[in-house]
């Protein structure tokens, strides 16, 4: 199978190495509430990512990938907001 | 043609959440009606999980340093492939190449099935440890987020399968693949419940 590298692989790449990037901090930083409104950032992203790349929601029904982009706006806000308590 | 296409959405959304309006659903309405109802119930969890956390935040954090991140990491990773090798198969479908489009659905269910070994692990590790789902409020949540998420790779996988079957005797083509459309976006959705969850349960402290 020829490889090639292309966006898909790229944004692969990506959420690996945020993913990795998300435990390092963790386990590695003292400080949980900036630790987890990083994450909660992060998570995000991926989110975002997942919806409008691999789903492919980017270029179908925007109310469908409205609801999904507000999901993960929702989650990780009550992430940050626990950071907190 | 357009009476046909209204009738086929049941006629049962306001005219702005038509195709022509809002842009075409992937797959087909039930595979998203169900997609959604997943949603909310793991978004009862989430917010179940929240909940937990206020009113138990030091048995969170013991639970948390309990489990084996290693694994969760494990597990995450290979989600991600997953999901890769899955938006590589509808690719491939786009392209009429059939013979790839099986490669990376193989590849995707040999993912959902390794997930499913690794997690069937972490519950042994689990029990060796002596944590069960009356341990701690937080392994209350563990137990049920994750052996519902379990559930799910678990008969996704099996779809997998039927995807598989119906490919080869040529149900779909560049076309017409609504089916494995279907499929793919509901991989997806586990895959995101997994990126919710894994933070959720083994990074935050």
């Amino acid at each position: 199978m020829k490889f090639f590298f292309g966006k898909l692989e790229i944004y692969l790449t990506a959420l690996i190495a945020i993913t990795l990037f998300n435990t390092f901090l963790a386990e590695q930083f003292a400080s949980p509430a900036l630790v987890n409104c990083l994450i909660a950032l992060t998570v995000t992203y991926k989110g975002f990512t997942v919806i409008d790349h691999f789903m492919e929601l980017k270029q179908a029904n925007k109310n469908l990938r409205f609801l999904m982009r507000l999901y993960f706006i929702t989650f990780p806000s009550l992430i940050i907001i626990s950071a907190f308590y | 043609m357009k009476n046909q296409h209204l009738t086929s959405s049941l006629n049962i959304f306001p005219k702005s959440w038509s195709e022509e309006n809002a842009g075409r659903v992937p797959g087909n309405i039930p595979i998203w009606v169900g997609i959604l109802s997943e949603l909310t119930e793991f978004g009862i969890f989430f917010v179940a999980y929240f909940i937990a956390k206020f009113y138990y935040p030091n048995e969170f954090i013991s639970g948390q340093q309990s489990l084996n991140t290693s694994l969760g990491v494990t597990n995450t990773v290979i989600l991600l492939f997953s999901s890769y090798f899955m938006a590589k198969a509808m690719c491939f479908i786009r392209v009429n190449n059939k013979a790839k489009c099986e490669r990376y659905l193989w590849l995707a269910l040999s993912c959902g099935c390794l997930y499913l070994l690794i997690k069937t692990w972490e519950f042994y590790w689990n029990d060796l440890q002596g944590f069960t789902s009356n341990t701690s409020e937080f392994f209350t949540v563990y137990y049920y987020m994750t052996f519902n998420h379990f559930l799910h790779v678990g008969w996704a996988s099996c779809a997998i399968l039927w995807v598989i079957y119906r490919l080869r005797n040529g149900a779909y083509c560049a076309k017409e693949n609504s089916g494995l459309e279907a499929l793919a976006v509901y991989w997806h959705m586990i895959d995101l419940m997994w990126i919710l969850i894994f933070p959720l349960l083994y990074v935050l402290r």
